[in-house]
């Protein structure tokens, strides 16, 4: 077998330094040089020595026992200062050119997905060249605004307000700092409020965004047999799971000052009354909660696991071989074949995680997990995982509640 | 009562056939329960949507024929103020035609009345001139409100099926015909907006965990005591429920 021969020119060639402009070649020799042909890197022992050295000052001192390796040792110094922590870096518009509004639902004053991806849609129409900033607008107080992508904040706290009083008070806010976009989501209150806002004050708006771009939005239309494309408009509403959550750097989320005249809060006289009925997780069916219970095989006393759901205020929900079995209605089964869910958070109780069921919970942001065997898949996808027997968390969990009285 | 229930240009999404969509026969049937003189109400080149409608609970229907490349809501304006109904209904979305659900909108602030959206129940109030509706909001809550009439209120999916189609009602409803010359009418405003064939663009994929912390905890063999005290110490810190009484 023969060794393929190194091209010395090859290998000089690729030490050479630009040489544009300059009379001689100029090379830097330090330059990690090209891998042999046979795929082993190079020896540079010019590296190794620098690897080796001790001491920088003075007298060169040198410790070959520290030769392990080489490859890839890029500090020729040993006695390297490790980088202090950099403070998280934080983004700061002082004075925005332009305001691009986001408006926040966050129901009980945390961020949903949807609003996370609506900040991050607002961060690609204000574009990284920090001229604009972002506004969040909320009708209530919001915590972690500043890591979601909000440059300003501005909260108005209207909680009480019908959505004809949101609607002018908007409309004295856009009005009032002139932003260059409004983005709203296509879903529930925001949707209605984007409408009535566009009708009020007569400006276009391009709903159910399917794609948005700093030049360009796009929506569907007639059924999506056409679509509609344009520069993006000022009143805009964006699908669900359009667009990015915002990943960069924190911004500031430093509060906007707005008058009170400017957007008084009014009612509205044709409501005589107004009354919230919250949703009962036990008769909701399980597209429509946001917390299920579930058991799986690993559940044997459903007694418990009924009285379970209920304290826990969650719907319940199970795998499907409990389904097959007549344990649970079939309504109940969650996965693939079931129901996919839609909720935030998800219990699972003795379930092994079969990916038909994970499909079902993909979309849940917090999974807690309740098995006997620490290598089943679900506990892989769970945030807080208990290796234990399920019908002995049960009745702790039970009696816990009771304890706390709800 | 005065009902009027709005029916649009709606067209089956595979077929392309002129169809009623769902929504709206939900909004017919829900007029239908309601009681008292329901009428139906379409303005667009063809009645056939307002036909279906028909079957589903509307005795009679007003057609108001516009060519195809009108706007409907000057057409719409007009008849309602004639007409002044106490409650008109309208589905949250149409299908087919420009699918953004301003219509309603564009009718209340023309027409000077309160419009609710995403109603799914309707029911007369105690109070005369008043009627009480069931807003649907998110994660299954509800919110009851009694409104002074008129109203105009849109139907949101999560209400009542709609009742059956019957073909002989279908037949036996009348349909008042009034044909709308476009001369009188401003056509509609053209836009600033390209249109091009549909291109499907798959939706983001929602990631495991997303927007939570990022460290996950497994704990093997707790005692069911500290299994509990963690899990519920999880679901009150994520701000799933709160258990404290
Ligand atoms: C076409 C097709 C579609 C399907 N669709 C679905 C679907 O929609 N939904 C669905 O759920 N399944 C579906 N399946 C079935 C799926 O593949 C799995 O068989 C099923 O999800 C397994 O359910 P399981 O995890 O409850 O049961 P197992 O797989 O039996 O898992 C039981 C788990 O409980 C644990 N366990 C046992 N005892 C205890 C205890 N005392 N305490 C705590 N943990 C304990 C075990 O360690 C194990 O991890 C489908 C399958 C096919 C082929």
């Amino acid at each position: 077998m023969s060794r393929p021969r190194i091209d010395p020119r090859a290998a000089r060639a690729s030490h050479l330094v630009s040489t544009a402009g300059a009379l001689r070649p100029r090379l830097d020799l330090g330059r990690t040089g090209p891998v042999s042909p046979t795929g082993r890197p190079r020896r540079d022992p010019r590296r190794e020595m620098a690897v080796s050295r001790v001491s920088s000052d003075g007298r060169p001192r040198f410790d070959r026992s520290h030769q392990g390796s080489f490859e890839g040792l890029a500090p020729s110094n040993k006695t390297v200062v490790s980088p202090a922590p950099a403070a998280p870096k934080l983004r700061i518009v002082a004075e925005p050119a332009f305001l691009v509004f986001a408006i926040m639902e966050a129901p009980g004053g945390r961020l949903t997905r949807f609003d996370r991806q609506l900040l991050g849609a607002a961060h690609r129409l204000v574009g990284s060249s920090g001229e604009g900033a972002v506004a969040a607008i909320a009708f209530s107080p919001i915590a972690d605004l500043g890591t979601a992508g909000a440059d300003r904040s501005l909260i108005v706290e209207a909680d009480g307000a019908s959505a004809s009083g949101r609607a002018r008070l908007l409309r004295g806010l856009v009005e009032s700092f002139a932003p260059r976009h409004v983005l709203f989501a296509e879903e529930g209150e925001s949707a209605d409020l984007a409408r009535r806002l566009s009708v009020s004050m007569g400006e276009p708006i391009l709903t159910d965004v399917e794609h948005l771009g700093p030049r360009q939005a796009i929506r569907a239309t007639k059924g999506r047999m056409a679509e509609e494309v344009g520069e993006p408009p000022r009143l805009m509403t964006l699908g669900e799971d359009r667009a990015a959550p915002y990943g960069g750097e924190t911004c500031g989320a430093r509060t906007l000052a707005f008058s009170e005249e400017a957007a008084p809060i009014e009612s509205d006289d044709a409501i005589l009354s107004d009354e919230f009925i919250p949703g009962d997780p036990a008769r909701l069916t399980l597209s429509e909660t946001d917390f299920v219970v579930s058991a799986g095989n690993g559940v044997t006393d459903f007694d418990h696991f009924r009285k379970l759901a209920a304290a826990l205020k969650g719907t319940p929900g199970a795998s499907r071989v409990v389904c097959d079995a007549g344990l649970m209605p079939r309504e109940a089964q969650v996965g693939a074949s079931g129901t996919v869910l839609a909720g935030d958070c998800y219990l699972a109780l003795g379930i092994a995680g079969a990916p038909q069921h994970l499909q079902g919970i993909a979309a849940c942001e917090h999974v807690i997990a309740v098995n006997t065997d620490l290598h089943a898949a679900m506990i892989e996808r769970a945030g807080l995982s208990i290796i234990q027997d399920a019908q002995l968390v049960m009745p702790a969990l039970l009696k816990l509640l009771e304890e706390r009285g709800s | 009562m005065k009902t009027v229930v709005l029916v649009s240009g709606a067209r089956h999404p595979v077929s392309r056939r002129p169809a009623l969509t769902r929504l709206e026969a939900q909004a017919a049937s829900l007029a239908a329960k309601l009681g008292g003189t329901v009428r139906g109400l379409h303005a667009g080149p063809s009645d056939d949507q307002l036909r279906e409608a028909l079957g589903h609970g509307l005795g009679e229907a007003d057609w108001l024929e516009i060519e195809d490349r009108v706007d409907p809501v000057p057409a719409l304006i007009d008849h309602l103020k004639a007409a002044a109904p106490d409650i008109v209904i309208a589905g949250r979305r149409g299908e087919g035609t420009g699918d953004t659900g301003l219509v309603p909108y564009a009718l209340a602030e023309a027409l000077d009345m309160p419009i609710i959206a995403d109603v799914v129940g309707v029911s007369p109030g105690a109070g005369s001139g008043t009627v009480s509706i069931e807003q649907a909001l998110k994660k299954g809550a509800r919110r009851r409100l009694v409104v002074q009439l008129p109203v105009l209120v849109t139907i949101h999916p999560l209400a009542p099926p709609p009742s059956p189609f019957a073909f002989a009602a279908a037949r036996r409803g009348t349909i008042r015909h009034e044909r709308i010359e476009a001369t009188g009418l401003p056509t509609a405003k053209p836009s600033p907006f390209v249109e091009r064939p549909y291109r499907a663009r798959p939706k983001m994929m929602r990631q495991a965990g997303a927007g939570q912390a990022g460290e996950k905890a497994v704990l093997v063999g707790p005692t069911p005591e500290e299994a509990a005290e963690r899990i519920l110490a999880f679901l009150e810190d994520n701000g799933i429920r709160r258990y404290s009484a």
